[in-house]
């Protein structure tokens, strides 16, 4: 059979931030569409428009050419839209294959699960990645004993097992290995020519080369470019990603001029997480490092074990003394602050006041019995310097907007007064104005002396304000931007694992 | 629309304040005898004392957040009393002594609580619910022949009968407590911490909080005060018996709550859990004056308790 699906001009608002403005993809059978883009051009978000996620808000989804409506992934998967989640949407304790038939399940007498029907089907659907996964693996695990990869198996079974006629895979390639990669896309080209339509999303530009017949680009939440693969080569799609060379004059005449070498502050070697494999890096005094990348390439993961927070292992040297966190309190001692990236789950005290969330860290500095006097003066100090806008330092702290509970978090780092500091996309979320200030706020940090290393993925913001970027891809920094190579092109392209060659 | 906002312990001791002015125009009650009205009032405050001490502990624990709760205060009031009944023996000068020993006891269980709570990973509902039962077990096991023992007369004095101006000792030693209690939360970094990881445990650690000594410590600190709650009960009834704790172990929790401290952690007070434990002492004095059978009292607490949770809920739901 055939099919084709049509997203045209696709509206997406979150609160009064435009998402997506004009979104636009064709995808046919018997064909694999790339959907490509940099952070914040809006591919998630026509991804979960089309699979049901969201509701669009404005513009026309057509299947088989007639308009379609659903408000859910349920109503979406009736239609045979099926999609592998990049992140998971498996319940830990059920087994494999009680997580495949999910409120699917083959019934007997239209009342009773057939659980030997489901038996049946489940080995037929992990036949397709035999060999790939461990033997000892059984369909009656339960789902939190398995590896990543094997996660990422069942998930593609599930959309799979639902037959769908089109199928979206987004970062579904992630936590696989080689073989199981190689596998996956075996199954593309076969169901490919079963008549399946595809839509794949990858952050690996090197397998977007490989498995995509036609490509669609966006750009700023707007469809920018749609083409056959035949016709573009790594390159060529980096800049249609790019667009335009766009010279982010934020700050760069700011930046001092004359750059004498500083003393390093931090440097790391070698160090491995989960996540991370392999890191080196050196940020000096009075240097605002930037950390590049799509996300979840573990940018997250090297800020948390920079903290302590998570265990690593490798060496980190702080002015030229080697330390060994188990602890955040270790690192805060060694004048180190973090400011996190979920900010109500990691950063803030959601029900207690201002003053409490800004002196979290520092109330040991206000004896026994605290003085109380002289926090409440060093609080309403700090909060007017970042120009907090609140009623009171009594007010509960999820009173504020969240810029302003940015700001709070913030805050109460600044309070002790940290040589480095480590930030995790600090500016999600925050309005326009308050970003600003942020940045205005980070130069004025450097000019102190402070060693910022800054994760954002707002690409701009990196471009704007950073001495040097690294490129976080895998786990592992791609390539370092400095001076003149700090270019949109060049991020971009290493955020996607091009080829160093294609770095200028 | 104007809110009316009114913090819970002052809703408590408002509604401890009408409860009281009510239960005088009970047959056989103080009326208008102003005299017979007062005494009265520092009797019932008397007897709120020692819930009042027992419900501290708790209230750090809920506090701490966690599914924080503890099952064990009423075991650790039993063990505690008999401890100080056959340290002291009738002498003044042992009194001390056996003071620091049972809060050393009680410190060294809540620790133990504590200890399987963020090592073992165990609930802290099950795991001071077992603690209870082999607290308790432990006591019956020592304890199969009559123990041998004797109250101090000195603690009879201070804690049982008017100390100063005709106050009641236990009322005098409350004052001091609560004001220590206050300083605890409100004024050290402990107690900054404590409602810290009662509201977000992540956001705590990422802040520099030792999490992990801060669920020990409050376990400890709980089960040093549950065991002073057991010392001063012992003090006030002169008598031990198997069953004395248990009885304080539900109203402290419902002490805690009616003070309005959050049951899912992080905001509270001691003030709250004060006026609650008076609330409840109260409720029961009224219903006793009115001669109800165990059986009603019991349902009357438990709806009261039922209500005043639903209003506090509701008061929430307005503000956010």
């Amino acid at each position: 059979m055939t099919t084709s699906l049509s997203a045209q001009n696709i509206v997406k608002r979150y609160g009064g931030v435009v998402a997506l403005s004009d979104g636009n993809l064709d995808v046919y059978s018997g064909e694999v569409l790339a959907l490509i883009g940099a952070n914040g051009s809006g591919k998630s978000t026509l991804t979960k428009v089309i699979n049901g996620v969201v509701v669009l808000d404005g513009g026309q989804l057509l299947l088989d050419g007639k308009p379609i409506n659903f408000d859910s992934p349920h109503a979406a998967k009736k239609m045979g839209i099926a999609t592998v989640f990049q992140e998971l949407s498996l319940v830990p304790k059920m087994t494999v294959a009680e997580n495949i038939w999910l409120a699917r399940e083959p019934l007997r007498s239209g009342l009773f699960i057939d659980s030997k029907e489901i038996k049946v089907r489940t080995k037929n659907l992990l036949k397709l990645f035999e060999g790939t996964y461990r033997i000892s693996m059984s369909m009656d695990d339960p789902i939190s004993s398995l590896p990543p990869d094997e996660l990422q198996i069942v998930e593609i079974l599930k959309a799979v097992s639902i037959d769908p006629n089109i199928l979206i895979l987004d970062e579904a390639t992630a936590s696989l290995d080689n073989r199981q990669v190689h596998r996956l896309f075996e199954l593309v080209r076969q169901w490919k020519a079963e008549g399946k339509a595809i839509i794949f999303v990858s952050h690996r530009m090197e397998e977007i080369m490989n498995i995509a017949d036609r490509y669609t680009v966006l750009r700023n939440g707007k469809t920018v470019d749609s083409g056959d693969m035949k016709d573009v080569d790594e390159k060529a799609l980096v800049s249609r990603m790019v667009g335009k060379e766009t010279v982010y004059s934020l700050s760069r005449e700011d930046r001092p001029k004359e750059e004498e070498p500083k003393p390093a502050r931090l440097t790391v070697e070698s160090l491995q997480t989960g996540v991370i494999k392999g890191v080196d890096l050196t940020v000096h005094e009075g240097e605002l490092l930037g950390l590049g990348g799509l996300k979840g390439q573990g940018q997250r993961d090297l800020l948390l074990a920079l903290f302590g927070d998570i265990p690593y292992e490798g060496k980190i040297v702080i002015n030229d003394k080697e330390v060994d966190f188990s602890h955040p309190n270790q690192a805060i001692k060694e004048s180190i602050a973090l400011v996190p990236g979920d900010r109500s789950r990691e950063g803030l005290l959601s029900i207690r006041s201002i003053l409490e969330n800004l002196m979290l860290p520092s109330w040991t500095n206000y004896g026994f019995p605290l003085n109380m006097r002289r926090s409440i003066e060093d609080g309403d100090r700090v909060a007017s310097s970042l120009n907090l806008v609140m009623r009171s330092l009594s007010d509960p702290v999820n009173s504020l907007s969240g810029g302003n509970a940015q700001k709070v978090i913030i805050g109460k780092w600044l309070l002790k007064k940290p040589k480095i500091l480590l930030l995790d996309d600090p500016t999600k979320g925050v309005d326009v104005g308050t970003k600003a200030e942020f940045y205005r706020l980070l130069q004025q940090l450097r000019s102190e002396g402070t060693s910022i290393l800054f994760h954002s993925s707002d690409d701009e913001e990196l471009l704007g304000l950073c001495d040097r970027i690294l490129v976080m891809f895998e786990g592992k920094i791609r390539a370092t931007l400095v001076g003149a190579s700090i270019t949109k092109a060049n991020l971009v392209a290493a955020s996607m694992g091009a080829s160093e060659g294609n770095i200028a | 629309m104007k809110k009316i906002s009114i913090s819970p312990p002052v809703a408590a001791v408002l509604l401890a304040v009408v409860l009281f002015i009510f239960s005088g125009f009970l047959p056989n009650s103080f009326g208008t005898n102003t005299q017979a009205a007062v005494s009265q009032a520092v009797n019932i405050v008397r007897l709120s004392v020692f819930l009042g001490i027992i419900a501290a502990g708790q209230t750090l624990i809920i506090i701490s957040g966690g599914e924080g709760i503890d099952l064990s205060a009423g075991a650790i009031v039993t063990l505690s009393a008999i401890l100080t009944w056959m340290i002291v023996q009738g002498k003044d000068e042992r009194v001390l002594p056996a003071l620091v020993a049972v809060l050393l006891v009680g410190a060294v269980i809540g620790l133990i609580n504590g200890a399987g709570i963020i090592f073992l990973k165990i609930s802290p509902l099950v795991m001071t619910l077992g603690m209870a039962g082999v607290i308790t077990g432990v006591v019956i096991i020592t304890n199969h022949s009559n123990t041998p023992g004797r109250l101090a007369p000195i603690m009879t004095r201070v804690i049982a009968r008017p100390l100063f101006l005709g106050i009641p000792g236990a009322i005098i030693i409350y004052v001091f407590f609560a004001a220590l209690m206050w300083l605890i939360l409100e004024r050290t970094t402990f107690g900054k911490n404590l409602f810290a990881i009662g509201v977000n445990r992540v956001t705590a650690k990422l802040s520099g909080v030792n999490v992990t000594h801060m669920v020990l410590g409050t376990y400890a600190l709980a089960g040093a005060l549950a065991a002073f709650g057991g010392f001063m009960v012992v003090g006030n009834t002169g008598v031990v018996f198997l069953s004395l704790g248990q009885p304080f172990l539900f109203p402290s929790i419902a002490a805690v709550a009616v003070g309005g401290t959050l049951l899912s952690g992080g905001k509270g007070s001691y003030f709250g859990s004060m006026a609650g434990a008076l609330v409840l002492i109260l409720i029961s004095s009224v219903l006793t004056t009115m001669q109800m059978i165990d059986a009603v009292r019991q349902m009357v607490l438990g709806a009261t308790l039922l209500i005043i949770l639903s209003i506090y809920g509701r008061q929430r739901g307005f503000r956010q």
